[in-house]
């Protein structure tokens, strides 16, 4: 495969995967905690590149470890949810930066893991995000009605006898190993983007749980594909351009959900 | 001692760069106070999100001074979407991370294509401390002021309308236009420490000092001075150590980090003091307490 071949299906991949999991962070709310957790992963990277280990281990290690200070703040009284994950993600930020200026010798790409280096993706990362993006698949098949109901109707789930916390701690691994998986693509900082826009948009033209789950990967694969032509033409940031793809995609699913439903109210106007 | 706390601060480069961190301390730990108050921190960040492209676009397009007239541009613009899309009510976190991260994207997309990529990116993300000019500081002197003087005049309606929304509105406040000049606010001081500490770091300033100060005192009259204090102690050690790590150690550390860490070691602190030393307290008060209590709970 070429450098090309490989960046594009990367592109496809990542974006099929973050489509998938943003259906369940856009479904329960989980949006600022992947903002957080995105956001962390950025000293994680740089971290694992000081001390020389894998950036997967690194960024996944201190993306849970500040996720978990985050909570433990804001279950303190009065020190709000908000103001624990601003603390600890500006100090995620500051770490990165002092690392970064205390180490000129080493290689650390600054760019790259706040905004992504889709361009520099190996065979390794393919496989990686492939693995990732079809385990996630098979996890939400086999899980399907748990999945679906205590995202519905969380108390009826409970309700019903089911306990909430196996179905939320999948749904918090699959978007950690999501969010791991895509920061080379769009970096720490834009991540979210193709996390929560195909989601979005896919909730907007379809009313439906089930179709949300396959809408979703393909807008989020699509936004992936067309971001990388779409920065190769204009000779920038590919991770800056899938995201914006993506939002772009996101206006577009708006656009034609209003009209449509501007269009069915009109017919029932004749219709009486 | 004082010879080391004073001594860097008589080159030129490393005086501004205080200069330039006690200006900005003194308007974020004032108008983070706010922040704090209101649970702001979410739309802070946006604000920071949607400044960068107009400090990107100002800067490509019209270097130093463009990049000013840029920023302040987005910032009003940004400042008015946010406080209306806010005003709609909340629910709507997904969208507006979606809509921050496209703006911000915007950014990043305008300055990629520049061909000194890498090094306007973490400038314009981290800021450059140590290479302020005279005039960029009056810039920044210039803007804060602005910032802070139109939170003062507000003061008291920001304050009503902090603790009680519904009252404020009763009185006659316009609520919306109150918050419309406290966003425009944060947006200003977010446009002028964005070449000094970066636009990732900038948001550390209007949260961290506020949030270390409500640990420390309950009374508000305290709270302003002491996120300043908090703030301004916090840089001047910061700016210390980072210069005596070059100097001595030949270590360089970014400096408007350092600042960003040592404040977050000072909040650490803040907490310790707070829920640490009262924890011994309430040890000993608590059984005093039952058994006064006669033994029950």
């Amino acid at each position: 495969m070429s450098l090309f071949q490989m960046a594009y299906t990367e592109a496809l991949l990542a974006g099929a995967l973050a489509g998938l999991v943003g259906v369940f962070v856009v479904l329960r709310r989980r949006a600022f905690f992947t903002v957080a957790l995105t956001h962390a992963t950025f000293p994680g990277a740089v971290l694992a590149t000081v001390l020389g280990i894998h950036v997967l281990v690194g960024t996944t290690g201190f993306a849970l470890v500040l996720v978990a200070i985050m909570i433990a703040i804001s279950r303190l009284s009065s020190q709000g949810s908000q103001v624990a994950s601003g603390i600890v993600l500006t100090f995620g930020f500051a770490l990165g930066a002092v690392l970064i200026s205390a180490t000129p010798s080493l290689p650390i790409r600054v760019e790259s893991f706040l905004t992504g280096s889709i361009l520099t993706v190996n065979s390794a990362d393919l496989w990686g995000t492939g693995i990732v993006l079809l385990a996630t698949v098979i996890l939400v098949m086999v899980f399907l009605r748990p999945l679906v109901f205590s995202t519905f109707d969380p108390r009826g789930y409970r309700a019903a006898g089911y306990r909430g916390w196996p179905v939320e701690t999948l749904v918090l691994l699959m978007i950690t190993a999501t969010v791991v998986t895509i920061m080379p693509v769009l970096g720490a900082i834009l991540s979210i983007a193709l996390v929560v826009a195909p989601a979005l948009a896919a909730k907007a033209i379809t009313g439906n749980v089930i179709r949300m789950l396959w809408v979703a990967p393909l807008l989020g694969a699509v936004s992936g594909v067309a971001g990388l032509l779409l920065s190769s033409l204009l000779g920038a940031s590919a991770g800056a351009a899938i995201a914006l793809t993506a939002a772009g995609v996101l206006i577009l699913a708006l656009g034609v959900s209003a009209l449509y439903s501007r269009i069915a109210r009109s017919r029932v106007k004749m219709v009486v | 001692m004082i010879e080391y706390l004073f001594a860097p601060f008589q080159l030129p480069y490393m005086e501004r760069a205080l200069l330039s961190l006690v200006v900005l301390g003194v308007a974020a730990g004032l108008i983070g106070m706010f922040v704090n108050l209101r649970g702001l921190e979410f739309i802070s960040d946006g604000l920071t999100h949607a400044v960068f492209p107009g400090i990107v676009i100002g800067y490509v397009l019209g270097d130093q001074r463009g990049l000013m007239i840029g920023a302040l541009i987005a910032a009003v613009t940004a400042a008015t979407v946010l406080t209306w899309v806010a005003k709609r009510g909340t629910g709507h976190d997904a969208g507006i991370a979606v809509v921050l991260t496209a703006t911000f994207s915007v950014g990043i997309l305008v300055v990629s294509t520049s061909t000194n990529y890498v090094a306007e990116l973490e400038a314009l993300l981290f800021g450059r401390l140590l290479t302020v000019t005279d005039e960029q500081l009056v810039q920044n002197l210039v803007i804060c002021t602005v910032a802070v003087i139109a939170v003062i005049l507000t003061f008291r309606a920001q304050l009503f309308r902090a603790f009680d929304t519904a009252g404020a509105t009763a009185a006659g406040y316009r609520v919306f236009a109150l918050d419309l000049v406290l966003n425009v606010a944060i947006a200003l001081v977010v446009v002028s420490a964005s070449r000094t500490v970066g636009n990732l770091l900038v948001l550390a300033f209007l949260i961290i000092p506020a949030a270390s100060a409500r640990n420390l005192t309950h009374r508000l009259g305290a709270l302003i001075p002491f996120a300043i204090v908090l703030a301004v102690g916090s840089s001047w050690f910061a700016l210390v150590v980072s210069f005596d790590a070059s100097i001595t150690a030949d270590l360089q550390l970014s400096p408007a980090g350092t600042v960003v860490l040592v404040m977050t070691l000072v909040y650490a602190l803040t907490l310790l003091w707070r829920f640490g030393v009262l924890r011994l307290f309430t040890a000993t008060t608590r059984r005093q307490e039952i058994a006064r209590a006669g033994g029950r709970q």
